[in-house]
């Protein structure tokens, strides 16, 4: 549906159609200014040749026609600033959009897409549009005017060049768009084909150390070297036939300046006609189709915004999740207790919970453990309120979630996902996340208790090391502490926490999880536990399987019953 | 310059295309500027016969404008072919020579390099080089040929047109691009630096959007956002200056030659030196003559990319491989017994010994645990034993014979390793199998993917053995990929199977059962286990504690669980 991207990249114009106006109205005069440097151009030599004049009856003319030149290009080059300009609010207003329409999607919405893929429609498919509105818009205004005021002009003077010029015409942007349209297709079959072959080498090179184990590395290069043979006829093959159009395309722009040249020629032979008229249109001629192969040359510009603007669509056209009722309860300060009743929850069609009753009272520490896609995530997602319950309800002290304000609800929450996210910032800012005007001692203080301010201390710059993606590189122990000074620092009344499964080193395992230990004093705990030392110590274990809990007690009661959670322990390692 | 003359040599068995690619090129240049320089001639001659009233022979200049706009449309089609053909040639040929130089360099030499890193800078500058014939060789090569040849021709009038020409010819190819890139060096890093936050502030905004969420940090993030963007704009308009400037830098030489060559010739046609209608044919010869020197700007920018690129390839091309395979080939050993004797080991010469003094046996046909914290030295027995490096000092012997008198090549055969990162080609299932042995059944593939556990999961997609994996591929799970790396070694005809942290990507559970599967199965071929957790210790008939480099312990697992070693800790810690 190419129709619904056109639809959108079109109303997009009104954000900025003033400047695009204006850059085509400048364009424009200076297509003016083209012709009347030529009428210049032509009066001088017209005088040279045919009126004897010296170099000073024609100055009056030279430096006409030099104002003019200086003049069309300052007025050229403010028309390609003013369409930047344009195209960089459409830019920044659709960024702004997007993001905001993923923020307002919520955090679930990712999991489903690749997060990877999103942000690059908002940073690189969003630049993709830069083209189409700073260059494409204009050139095909600029292609309709210049040619027509060209026309202007030549019809009155020499209707046979105007005839030539006028047929002509619409074949250039005919060809030019046949040619886009073969490389459309040669992007749909030969582009696959290239980018699989790119594809290939590259997954080799980086394969290479597992080609190595298995003898095979030896073999791939002459596999390389017959892709991209084979890749080079059956590309040749193809564009043996697109640059045909190509060849059309310049064949007419050439074929009618010559044809031009040589119908004015002879009628200035015969003295039909003045010399200064026939040199003036003869220097027409390029002028006239230059606005014309260069809308052409833009014509992919349109095809990368379509392709982008799909994207764009997509993410736009997602519909947000349903407004959420006001508040009309306000949650106290106190400790937290939790109360799920009878609790149902479906991604799409798929259930995830299914029909889960718990009681946590305050300040108990609850450890969640069961086999992946049990349900474990869901209860977290549901109690941090990024997905709502089909049926049941949540009471948090006593209130059902849906009268409290969320905001004021996640105030009340530390979270430790599994794999915390580090922000390109300061160490500080990190772990003050989401505070206003946050205190450096308390900061000091966190970072402290969560057993981070050894080795931040140890960085050049303290805790205003830059972190994060392109910053420096922290271990994987070393994040989940900052990511617990972070929950230490908001001092909330409930923590989640997700433990990690990755492998850290046994030095941060210990210091994390003496961290984890002080965190819980006084705090209502509930753990996603990978680890038997967690469950052990937990008041209570919720065991839960295809989103239902099947067993709940101490590891003493639990283990000595039948069931999940023996297998579960068994597999953990050896209980002795 | 040194590597851009590597590059020209790397070129050379291609000379002959290249140097047809130049020449085409350059005629369809000259064609348009004969174009149009007879075509000025021809009309001003005819109209000055026209008045004398005199004939005059029209048809050999006539012929010549049909000739040279032939000429210009059949040179661009036979350029465009030649040049293409060129280009996919010399990719391929880049592609062979990169990959046969970087195989041997894997993985011992280039592990310095960050894998990611590394890879999106092959597939960049390799792509930056495809640029190099078809945007700097060939425009480079026809413009210096074109200018010669513009101002010979202008020679045959008049010296000093001939010298204003060169010069502004020269300028707008040379010193007009100079110029831009030294004015759009600064703001061009700057464009760079600015998009590389925008995408930081959007993939945090994306990734860490439950955090944010949870922090109550939206609003902050989407400033952050529209802030780099803001930013990002600015900068690209302050890029998008100084290539405006270049671009009616251009334009502006283009004109003020014609107006200072009409300044030089009028007089000219006074004093009779030049031939009035020749006065004609200047004015569009010299226009004409600037579109020899337009795309160098572009060539110039490029050239210091290229430049960089190269440098990158050739910096990994020019590693040496530090060990060799044998000269004579010996026959593979009747048994497996493997021997470490007093090793010791370093990556490089100033690193800190990653082993000391190792004495370790490996017996045929056993099952043996080497098992130590992070750092202890284990993979690099992996790397020892596949000679990808060599001992510092100490002898490493297969049954009796030096290992050194094995290729590589034979230690793979002999040996299957599950690497700890599994790497899946952009390739079906069946494929990526295929790898360890190209000429395995389906029957046996599945069997290979039944031990590993992972047969009924390929049967639960759609399209079986033949789903496709990979980047581009189904996404599968961490634990999925690494059971398929399993399968893909049992497809080996090894005496020796080396798992290397089988507990990347699996929870405790799968991966007890998958060891547990694999021990079952092994029969009388040999396992070595690499690992820092407990899981599947107990299923060893022997468990090797490595710390710092050096053995601090072995036996079964129950006697070294009764020691107070580094066992006992460590399972101490988790069961706490």
């Amino acid at each position: 549906m190419a129709d619904v991207k056109v639809v959108f990249l079109k109303a997009q114009k009104k954000q900025s159609s003033r400047l695009l106006s204006l850059a085509v109205g400048l364009g424009s005069v200076a297509g003016l200014l083209v012709i009347a440097q030529a009428w210049s151009l032509a009066m001088v030599i017209n005088g040279v040749i045919f009126a004897q004049k010296s170099i000073m009856d024609v100055m009056p003319w030279m430096w006409l026609m030099l104002g003019i030149l200086l003049l069309r290009t300052v007025i050229a080059f403010f028309s390609e600033q003013v369409a930047f300009s344009a195209s960089a609010k459409i830019k920044q207003d659709l960024r702004d959009r997007l993001f905001r329409h993923i923020q307002a999607l919520g955090p679930l919405y990712l999991s489903g897409e690749s997060s990877g893929d999103i942000s690059t429609v908002i940073s690189d498919g969003v630049e993709k549009l830069e083209a189409y509105y700073a260059r494409y818009l204009p050139a095909m205004s600029l292609a309709v005017w210049v040619p027509l005021s060209i026309l202007v002009f030549v019809f009155p003077l020499d209707w046979k060049s105007g005839l030539v010029m006028i047929l002509t015409a619409p074949l250039i942007p005919f060809f030019m768009i046949m040619i886009g349209r073969g490389a459309e297709k040669l992007n749909q079959s030969q582009w696959q084909q290239l980018v699989r072959m790119g594809g290939h080498f590259l997954d080799v090179i980086q394969g290479l150390t597992t080609l190595k184990l298995f003898n095979a590395s030896r073999r791939e290069a002459r596999m390389i070297a017959r892709i991209s043979e084979d890749y080079r006829h059956a590309t040749m093959k193809v564009l043996r036939v697109a640059f045909l159009s190509s060849l059309a395309l310049e064949f007419f722009a050439t074929i009618s300046i010559a044809i031009v040249a040589v119908l004015i020629g002879f009628r200035l032979l015969f003295a039909e006609m003045e010399f200064i008229y026939g040199f003036f249109i003869l220097l027409l001629a390029p002028e006239f189709y230059l606005p014309l192969r260069s809308l052409g040359s833009h014509y992919h510009s349109r095809m990368d915004a379509i392709a982008a603007a799909e994207n764009i669509v997509e993410v736009l056209d997602t519909p947000l999740p349903g407004e959420i009722k006001k508040a009309s309860e306000q949650l106290s300060q106190d400790s937290i207790s939790i109360q799920l009743n009878n609790i149902y929850f479906a991604y799409d069609s798929r259930p995830a919970l299914n029909g889960v009753n718990v009681e946590i009272e305050s300040q108990q520490r609850i450890a969640l453990v069961g086999p992946s896609g049990s349900g474990k995530s869901t209860l977290v997602n549901m109690l941090l309120g990024f997905i709502r319950a089909d049926e049941g309800e949540l009471l948090v002290n006593n209130i059902n979630i849906q009268q409290l304000d969320l905001q004021q609800w996640r105030s009340r929450i530390a979270w430790v996902p599994q794999r915390p996210h580090l922000f390109y910032a300061s160490i500080a800012d990190n772990v003050s996340l989401g505070l206003h005007e946050p205190d450096r001692e308390k900061i000091v203080h966190a970072l402290e208790q969560a057993r981070a301010l050894d080795f931040v201390q140890q960085l050049p710059l303290g805790m205003d090391t830059i972190v994060g993606e392109g910053g420096r590189q922290l271990s994987g122990g070393q994040v989940q502490r900052l990511a617990l000074a972070r929950a230490f620092l908001r001092d909330a009344r409930l923590l989640i926490l997700d433990e990690p499964t990755a492998h850290l080193d046994k030095h941060s395992e210990k210091l994390i999880q003496q961290s984890i230990e002080t965190l819980a004093q006084g705090r209502t705990v509930i753990t996603v536990a990978h680890r038997l030392s967690t469950v052990r110590n937990a008041d209570r274990i919720l065991v839960m399987d295809q989103g239902k809990i099947l067993q709940q007690g101490t590891h003493q009661e639990l283990v000595q019953q039948t069931g999940l959670y023996q297998q579960l322990v068994s597999a953990f390692g050896e209980t002795g | 310059m040194k590597n851009i003359w590597r590059l020209l040599v790397l070129f050379k068995p291609y000379s002959g295309w290249v140097l047809l690619g130049i020449f085409l090129s350059l005629i369809t240049l000259i064609s348009n500027i004969a174009l149009m320089a007879i075509s000025g001639w021809f009309i001003a001659s005819m109209a000055i016969a026209g008045a004398a009233g005199v004939s005059m022979n029209y048809f050999s200049p006539a012929a010549m404008i049909r000739g040279t706009a032939i000429f210009r449309t059949a040179g661009r089609y036979a350029e465009r072919l030649v040049t293409h053909e060129a280009t996919f040639r010399l990719l391929s040929a880049l592609r062979v020579w990169f990959y046969n130089h970087l195989e041997p360099l894997v993985p011992a030499v280039l592990e310095d390099y960050r894998s990611a890193d590394l890879f999106s800078r092959i597939r960049a500058d390799i792509d930056m080089l495809d640029n190099f014939y078809i945007r700097i060789i060939v425009p480079v090569s026809v413009a210096f040929i074109a200018v010669f040849i513009i101002c010979t021709v202008m020679l045959n009038y008049d010296l000093k047109l001939a010298l204003t020409l060169l010069l502004m010819l020269s300028t707008a190819g040379i010193v007009l691009p100079f110029i831009i890139a030294r004015l759009g060096q600064g703001p061009g890093e700057i464009v760079v630096e600015q998009s590389k936050l925008l995408r930081t502030a959007v993939i945090d905004g994306v990734q860490g959007m439950a955090e944010l969420t949870v922090c109550g940090a939206l609003q902050q993030s989407a400033r952050q956002v529209q802030l780099s963007g803001q930013k990002w704009i600015q900068a690209q308009k302050n890029m998008g200056l100084v290539s405006g400037l270049s671009q009616s830098g251009l334009l502006l030489l283009a004109n003020l030659s014609v107006w200072f060559v009409m300044l030089l010739a009028i007089p000219m046609v006074a004093e009779s030196t030049i031939e009035p209608a020749e006065l004609a044919m200047l004015a569009l010869f010299t226009l004409a003559s600037f579109e020899a020197v337009m795309p160098l700007p572009e060539a110039f920018r490029l050239l210091g990319q290229v430049k960089t690129s190269a440098a990158r390839l050739f910096e990994i091309v020019d590693q040496q491989t530090t060990v060799f395979d044998p000269l004579h080939k010996i026959d593979k050993p009747k048994t497996f017994d493997l021997q470490f004797n007093a090793i010791n080991f370093r990556y490089k010469s100033s690193d800190s010994a990653v082993l000391t003094d190792l004495s370790l046996q490996l017996k045929s046909g056993k099952k043996v645990a080497v098992v130590g914290p992070t750092g202890s030295g284990k993979s690099s027995l992996i790397q020892l034993m596949l000679r990808y490096r060599q001992p510092e000092s100490g002898t490493i012997t297969l049954s009796g014979q030096d290992l050194s008198s094995y290729s590589s090549e034979q230690c793979h055969d002999m040996i299957a390793v599950v690497p700890q990162h599994t790497y899946l080609f952009n390739s079906s299932i069946r494929e990526n199998l295929l790898i360890a042995n190209p000429s395995a059944t389906q029957q046996q593939l599945e069997q290979a993917c039944e031990k590993a556990q992972i047969h009924d999961f390929i049967l639960s997609q759609p399209e079986g053995y033949d789903t496709w994996v990979g980047e581009t591929g189904v996404k599968i799970s961490g634990g999925q990929a690494r059971r398929l790396s399993v399968a893909r070694a049992l497809l080996r005809d090894f005496e020796l199977l080396i798992l290397d942290e089988p507990g990347e990507g699996l929870d405790a559970k799968t991966e007890h059962e998958l060891i547990q599967t694999l021990v079952k199965n092994l029969g009388s071929k040999g396992l070595l286990l690499i690992t820092h957790s407990q899981t599947g210790l107990a299923l060893m008939d022997e468990v090797i504690v490595l710390e710092k480099g050096s053995c601090t312990a072995r036996g079964s697992y129950q006697s070294l669980l009764a020691d107070r070693g580094y066992l006992t800790q460590m399972l101490n810690f988790d069961h706490a």
